[in-house]
């Protein structure tokens, strides 16, 4: 399939048209018992246009070109009716544009019977293998976004996104019968078959799984309060997503973010720096590779923070004409009905030099945490995390699990206690980033030693 | 032929290829919706607008075996290609004899405006902003929406279950925070759902005024000095939390693994006197059937206190032996109480007016720990400064019966009609 741009594009003023596909699948399987078997496939043609300062959008489920058509002198009619609010000075949009292909090609998918048959393997094995589980959660599913677009800056471009994921959840009774559970999550770029989610590779992770379970049955409640946690991996991806990245979206720095004031000043210790990969990290495509938005703008990565200096956020076309500076390839829609808001794409926290193993051998009284259920930003770099595995450090040493308690503080007074930094990577991509609309990401990050708040008595 | 016999005829052809193929049970459901939406950014209209959607979601039973498929594409090649993969991915499913699909239901529903008033959006814009720059000119609204949404939707069973509906409602939302010199707010939200919008100003509807005005008094905070256990005052967007908590404790996830904490209590108090919670699936926004094919009646589900019921759909009653109870995507409300907001305020001795809780998911066992945000100190029933990177931590389940005081003034949602909650034994720190 392909989208040319019609000719009528250009005269719409500045204007987009995508086709957009999006397909997913998702398998829930309880106990043995499937308890979800869904598979979702939509699409359709939007088209969005600017003009005299006012932005008019439509969208169709239809994909042909009269419905294209149609739909794009729609969003004229649109932006025109917007009007209505009073004449307005339009901003001057960057004009960069793109044309190429970029498409994931993994490995042929697998069959239905297949997955259905590994998971009720993997249920069995779980069973068999491991002692007072209460229930056993297994889900997985994958993701597939392609995007067909024009622009009337010339851009014409294909770009897919796919990502896969697996989530094993044991659930067992605590030492007050009350349920306990944890949950191990894999995920990768492509589709289930790209997703290495076999018995041999996962026996390692569900047998530290399990083992972590059983200590947080025995878990007792955080001290709430300031400590000096050390954040495992998996969620300095989250702090670089919630804490500092949503502040460092252009239309929050314009919406008043304390970010917006911040720029070139100190926001982190030198031990830190933090970009929004576009498509590669270190030679290597990242999990959701975005070599153009959907606006047609040429992707790049935005350094948002340099050895601890706020230099730059990231942007969409507007947002860039707003603050003077050039776009970055940000501007994302989740949905066949969604227009472009500023997204982040793979946001990353850069490793350091220290070992882990160091980094909690120089902990007196604090915690390591290492599993995170979700988190959420602040316009204030205020965060919140929730934590569903730590466990207490005593002179160095890690010692009982905690409860499920919450991490929170001010983004920049955490990353500015920063004081080590370690020599590993974790990059996920199973989760989706709420506003407005969802959208599919990555995170990745190091361990970091830092001081912050834990919720708990 | 009009929109709506379009849709059934395209319910039934595909329930028809279905059968044909060789399902022994299946459900056909055709949705067909469309969008007006008007929509703010950063204090200034920005954008409009319209959205067609159309879905066919295909549910198909074999020997036991179930799977289930979205798509939007309805042309015949589509259907029966999704249908023979629907087929595939039925046929390769564990056999469970919990599967099944609704028999019998019969219902015609129409509500709410079937048009969009674009006229009225705008003008609800513009009340938004105008209200926000003479009232609380601190305010950012960095997204506001003003909407109109219409849905006809054609289900179908094998079971000869028959539901259609057209519905419209009207929505708005406002998100933003509040700013001076470099200070700046928390970020804060509200919005909700009704079938008219045009008999009050914008404000006036969902909270959103006293979300604006409140925000603006948030500007300038500070942490609290030491721990200590007090109250709350949690306003009605924090209570969603403690409702969407205890709605998952009674529904198919938690009742099949084992880990609701109400699997055996129905009878029982688990809850203060007080608390009255019951659906309302009629009001606007709200699907007035449910996924797998039932119209949900009312549903009481806490009375003084008292758990009543619990909520298993279908599959997840037959699985559990537990009695089915249809519920739909939203829709409930908690009984009002007789004294009034302020009053539970001004009888909090130490603790907080909380307006929204950032946390993670709480523990199955009801655990939580969150950040209090766009929240007031109170001391001595006083309502004092605004606070920032404060946490709260307690218990659900323990909080539901540590109620002391609800509300007389409720906020209508229209997914929601809830009070002001006054809660004791809360861990600030």
């Amino acid at each position: 399939m392909s989208l040319q741009a019609p000719p009528w594009l250009a005269g719409l003023g500045y204007s987009e048209l995508r086709r957009h596909e999006l397909r997913k699948s998702r398998m829930m399987m309880v106990d043995g018992s499937l308890t979800q078997n869904v598979r979702v496939s939509e699409g359709g043609t939007s088209a969005r246009v600017y003009r005299d300062g006012y932005w008019g959008f439509a969208s169709t489920p239809a994909t042909s070109a009269a419905a294209a058509e149609k739909v794009a002198h729609r969003a004229g009619q649109n932006a025109q009716a917007m009007s209505r609010f009073g004449a307005r000075a339009a901003y001057s949009l960057p004009e960069g544009h793109y044309r190429g292909e970029h498409v994931f090609r993994g490995k042929s998918t697998l069959a239905q019977q297949e997955i259905v048959d590994r998971l009720a393997a993997l249920h069995a094995w779980c069973q068999q293998r491991y002692h007072g589980l209460k229930s056993t959660r297994l889900v997985v599913g994958d993701e597939h976004h392609s995007k067909w677009l024009s622009t009337s800056h010339g851009g014409e471009s294909l770009a897919s996104i796919q990502r896969a994921l697996c989530q094993v959840t044991f659930i067992a009774e605590g030492a007050d019968g009350a349920p306990v559970e944890l949950t191990e999550t894999l995920s990768s770029k492509g589709h289930l078959a790209d997703l290495d989610w076999s018995l041999e590779s996962l026996a390692p992770r569900l047998d530290e799984l399990h083992t972590h379970l059983m200590a947080k049955c025995q878990a007792v409640a955080a001290e709430g309060g300031l400590h000096t946690v050390v954040l495992a991996p998996p969620l300095a991806g989250m702090l670089a997503h919630e804490a500092m990245g949503h502040p460092c979206e252009a239309d929050i720095v314009l919406g008043g973010a304390v970010t917006g004031g911040l720029l070139g000043q100190r926001v982190g210790s030198e031990l830190v720096t933090m970009l929004d990969v576009a498509h590669t990290f270190e030679g290597a495509e990242t999990m959701i590779p975005v070599y153009v938005d959907d606006e047609g703008t040429p992707a790049r990565d935005a350094v948002l923070i340099r050895g601890g200096l706020l230099t730059e956020f990231m942007n969409s076309r507007e947002t860039a004409a707003r603050l003077g500076v050039t776009a970055t390839g940000n501007a994302r829609a989740y949905a066949p009905s969604d227009e472009p808001l500023v997204r982040m794409r793979n946001t990353v926290i850069l490793p350091g030099t220290t070992a882990l193993s160091d980094m909690i051998a120089g902990v007196d009284n604090g915690y390591l945490l290492m599993k995170t259920a979700n988190g959420q930003a602040d316009s204030t770099t205020e965060f919140m995390f929730g934590i569903s595995l730590a466990y207490e450090i005593r002179d160095g040493r890690l010692g009982r699990a905690i409860r499920d308690t919450t991490l929170s503080g001010s983004a920049i007074k955490v990353l500015q206690s920063v004081d080590a930094v370690s020599d590993d990577m974790h990059w996920s991509c199973s989760g989706y980033c709420g506003k407005k609309q969802p959208m599919v990401v990555s995170m990745g990050g190091p361990a970091l030693r830092a001081r912050a708040h834990l919720g708990g008595q | 032929m009009d929109d709506h016999t379009s849709l059934r005829d395209s319910a039934e052809q595909a329930l028809a290829w279905m059968k044909s193929a060789g399902f022994d049970h299946a459900q056909a459901g055709v949705s067909q919706s469309a969008m007006t939406e008007l929509n703010i950014t950063l204090n200034e209209p920005s954008l409009m607008r319209s959205t067609e959607l159309r879905k066919l979601s295909l549910v198909g039973l074999l020997d036991g075996r179930r799977a289930a498929t979205e798509l939007g594409a309805l042309d015949e090649a589509s259907v029966r290609e999704a249908i023979a993969q629907l087929f595939m991915a039925a046929r390769s499913a564990p056999q469970d004899a919990a599967n099944a699909v609704s028999c019998g239901q019969q219902a015609q529903i129409e509500r709410g405006p079937a048009e969009a008033d674009a006229g009225l959006l705008a003008d609800k814009v513009a009340e938004l902003l105008q209200f926000r720059a003479q009232e609380t000119p601190r305010m950012m609204i960095e997204e506001g929406t003003a909407s109109h949404q219409r849905q006809d939707t054609h289900l179908l069973t094998t079971g000869g279950s028959e539901l259609r509906c057209r519905r419209g409602w009207y929505e708005m939302t406002a998100f933003g925070s509040a700013h001076e010199g470099a200070s700046t707010s928390s970020f804060n939200v509200a919005g909700g759902t009704s079938a008219e919008l045009a008999s009050r100003p914008a404000p006036d509807w969902f909270g959103i005024g006293d979300m604006l005005r409140d925000t603006s008094q948030q500007v300038d905070t500070r942490p609290l000095d030491r721990k200590f256990v007090g109250e709350v005052v949690l306003t009605p967007p924090a209570v969603e939390d403690l409702l969407g908590w205890l709605l998952g404790q009674l529904s198919d996830t938690a009742l099949i693994s084992g880990s609701s904490l109400y699997r055996e209590r129905v009878g029982q108090i688990v809850a203060a006197p007080s608390l009255g919670l019951r659906s309302r699936f009629e009001v606007p926004g709200v699907a007035p059937f449910t996924a797998d094919g039932f119209v949900p009646g009312s549903v009481e589900l806490l009375r003084d206190g008292r758990l009543l019921t619990l909520l298993p759909s279908l599959y997840g009653s037959r699985r559990t032996g537990l009695p089915h109870v249809p519920v739909a995507e939203g829709g409930w409300e908690i009984s009002p109480g007789e004294r009034s907001r302020g009053d539970l305020v001004a009888s909090v001795a130490r603790g907080a007016v909380v307006g929204r809780l950032s946390m993670g998911m709480p523990a199955a066992n009801g655990d939580f720990s969150g950040v209090i945000k766009n929240s007031f100190l109170v001391e001595s029933g006083v309502v004092g400064t605004a606070l920032s990177e404060v946490m709260i931590s307690g218990n659900i389940a323990r909080m539901l019966q540590d109620l002391r005081a609800v509300s007389r003034e409720r906020i209508d949602t229209g997914a929601t009609l809830l009070p002001w909650l006054q809660i004791g034994g809360l861990h600030f720190s």
